[in-house]
């Protein structure tokens, strides 16, 4: 029972900062006048505990053996189109039925009028990941640096932006973001660790174990500009609608919910099943018993997923939305900055894919990145990144691309100075950091907040806020990189960790 | 040559605990006077219906070992017992072995000490297997078979003489697993005899066995 008790302690320490700064600013700053608004918020805590303990367990006996086991398959193929159109599908198959994904395809459909339709970006979207995971496991079997790759990546990203118009210019960061949520990030950490792994120098499997997902996500980034420059649709005209007051029964959102979110995880895992069902017939050959263990797995990543989407969305996201509207409602606006650190620091403990990977770095690397180092320069990040977004709000002036471009020569410039294995860590992390939890409470607080404030566009200022939360881990962690190198070189007998 | 290394008795200990303490155990040995050690990390199994119906039947543990003479050694696993509680179920279990010669420890120049301290006489053995990566949990099962308690499970990498290759531009050694049981000394046969049949041990490229003598057992349990 050891391990019950152990995970249930990890998910405890990660869900209940949240909850408990909720509380406090509701007893103090903004008492929420809506009694059940709190009691859903607490059920929506309690329901993500237990969905996130077990989608813990899921992702460990169900889709990492499988993502590992893929990687291994395809790379032992020794056939480069294999491994390349291997790629382009999976990438393909799993952003294509990525819950987040259809919400923003659906918001810019919306923002444009139907002049981009929301199929057309699921499509292109998916195609820019599979290409780019494609590339991504090109470079780990033909020993290609991260650093260099994602220097030309962003190269590329920098001149699209400078024809990409204002508004799509968030969005296509925030597409990033969005399309490596809480099943994806798992998988493709899972196949990037199942070719690496098969490495003879232990270094290179170390440090090329990560960045898979830093390259997948910058092909959402990618396909997205090229479609706002081909398309030249850069009007946002819609406007978000006004929030409509949810019902006042308690438990009435968390039942809207559960039909909707269960069919959504089973579009979801669907093909990554059927992947592994195809896979197994004609190579894998497992014993019974081992397949049998991967479906409990993935019926465990169901069910928590379940559990957790529920209590975020119908728990956690009106509070969200009402503390953010009434803390910037208040005179002094530092306070809302303030809040919004706080909430990004404890916001991203509580966020899924942050254990799968911290766990994966924590194995990849034998215990010596400890998981408690990894998740305390990425809460700093993400505390920073909505605090600079809600300055951005309270600023008109300040453009997102005033914090991106310096932010990414930054995060570039770094990866040629740090340990290259922390390259790949900061990369996976930014993506990493932006799932389900950042993408609806954090959200929910930011555009509560620009409800309330005057000359803010609820809609154009939500956007960035997530391009924001992927760009500053990328900078803590690779400054952590930068001072373990400064430590291991001081004790002289450690070798640089490169 | 090998005089400073042969003048005390060197053991090898091997503790292993639940993931996370193992920093600790060697932050306790280094105080008492062994010089430094490695820590690996491995799987443990355990036996609970429930937890195997669910499918969570692996636990992660970390393997430390430490070598250093055998007073020290006596020293350290008295203390470290004391702090951990070996004695008590689920909190790790620790076990020697003789080592032959070491080298590239030179700190060990200490005097000749020869007393044999019997408070366990060697009822265990140490078996290890070594199979291609995926196969472990065979390895368990017909272990538990023939009677065993359970048993870590190390990752590993490794090649026997055909087995190197290249996969585009990376050097490619083939996966393994590394198996550790411990077994009273009258159920070692039947243990191996079982591996040996359900692994097909004795055809080449299967696999391979091979068992050590234990000095002194903490926290194992019939």
């Amino acid at each position: 029972m050891n391990v019950l008790v152990t995970k249930l302690k990890e998910v405890l320490y990660a869900v209940l900062p949240i909850t408990a700064i909720v509380l406090i600013l509701n007893f103090t700053l903004t008492p929420l006048d809506d009694l059940t608004l709190i009691i859903r918020f607490v059920i929506g805590a309690i329901s993500i505990i237990i969905g996130l303990s077990i989608f813990l367990f899921g992702v460990d006996i169900g889709i990492t053996p499988i993502g590992q086991l893929m990687g291994k398959t395809i790379a032992k193929s020794n056939k480069i189109w294999i491994v390349m159109i291997a790629g382009l599908l999976l990438g393909f198959f799993i952003s294509i039925a990525e819950p987040d994904l259809h919400i923003l395809a659906g918001q810019v459909d919306f923002v444009t009028s139907g002049l981009i339709s929301k199929t057309s970006i699921v499509m292109i979207v998916s195609i820019g990941i599979g290409a780019l995971i494609a590339i991504g496991l090109a470079r780990i079997v033909y020993n290609i640096p991260l650093y260099r790759l994602l220097t030309v990546l962003y190269f590329i990203i920098l001149v699209l932006a400078l024809f990409t118009s204002r508004e799509f210019l968030a969005i296509s960061f925030d597409a990033s973001g969005a399309t490596t949520g809480a099943l994806t990030v798992p998988f493709i950490l899972a196949l990037a660790l199942g070719v690496s792994s098969l490495k003879k120098d232990s270094k290179a499997s170390e440090k090329d174990s990560f960045g898979l997902v830093a390259i997948a996500s910058t092909g959402a980034i990618i396909s997205v500009m090229i479609m706002n420059i081909i398309s030249k649709s850069d009007k946002i005209t819609g406007s978000i609608e006004p929030v409509e007051n949810g019902p006042t029964s308690i438990m009435g959102p968390f039942l809207h919910e559960i039909p909707i979110i269960a069919q959504e995880i089973i579009m979801a895992l669907l093909p990554i099943l059927l992947i592994f069902l195809v896979f197994q017939k004609i190579y894998f050959k497992m014993s019974k018993k081992t397949v049998k263990k991967i479906i409990i797995g993935l019926l465990f990543t169901f069910i928590g997923l379940v559990f957790f989407l529920v209590g975020v969305n119908a728990g956690f996201m009106d509070v969200g939305r009402s503390i953010g509207h009434s803390i910037a409602s208040l005179d002094n606006k530092a306070y809302v900055v303030i809040v919004a650190f706080v909430l990004g620091v404890v916001t991203i403990l509580a966020e899924p894919a942050v254990h799968v990977l911290t766990h994966q770095i924590e194995d990849v690397t034998s215990g010596y990145v400890r998981r408690k180092v990894v998740m305390f320069s990425l809460c700093v990040g993400v505390g920073f990144a909505v605090a600079l977004s809600m300055l951005r709000i309270l600023i008109p002036e300040l453009q997102l691309w005033h914090y991106l471009l310096p932010g990414y020569i930054i995060a570039i410039g770094m990866t040629y100075l740090v340990p290259k294995l922390f390259v790949g860590i900061a990369f996976d992390s930014g993506g990493v950091a932006s799932g389900p939890m950042t993408a609806t409470f954090i959200l929910a607080f930011v555009q509560g907040a620009a409800e309330a404030i005057e000359g803010a566009n609820v809609l154009i200022d939500g956007f960035g806020m997530i391009a924001m939360v992927a760009l500053t881990p990328l900078i803590t962690l690779q400054i952590v990189g930068f001072i373990f190198k400064l430590k291991s070189k001081k004790e002289g007998l450690i070798k640089d960790v490169q | 040559m090998f005089s400073n290394s042969e003048i005390t008795e060197y053991e090898q200990v091997c503790i292993i605990v639940d993931f996370g303490k193992g920093s600790k155990v060697m932050q306790t040995a280094k105080k008492y006077g062994v010089s430094g050690g490695t820590i690996l990390l491995g799987k443990g199994t355990i036996n609970n219906r429930l937890l195997e119906l669910l499918g969570i039947n692996d636990i992660k543990k970390e393997i430390i070992f430490l070598v250093s003479d055998n007073k020290t050694i006596n020293n350290v696993i008295e203390q470290l017992e004391d702090k951990f509680k070996f004695t008590k179920p689920n909190h790790g279990i620790a076990f020697t072995t003789s080592v032959g010669r070491v080298f590239g420890a030179r700190n060990y120049m200490k005097g000749h000490i020869k007393e044999e301290r019997g408070e366990e006489n060697s009822m265990y053995q140490a078996i290890t297997v070594i199979v291609e990566k995926g196969n472990a949990e065979l390895v368990i099962d017909a272990a538990t078979e023939a009677g065993s308690k359970g048993g870590t499970i190390i990752n590993a990498r490794g090649s026997g003489i055909h087995e190197t290759s290249k996969l585009f531009s990376m050097d490619i050694e083939p996966e393994k697993e590394m198996v550790l049981i411990l077994s009273a000394k009258d159920s070692t046969d039947a243990i191996v005899t079982s591996i040996r049949q359900k692994l097909k041990i004795d055809e080449p490229g299967n696999g391979i066995i091979f068992i050590q003598d234990v000095n002194k057992t903490y926290g194992l349990f019939k």
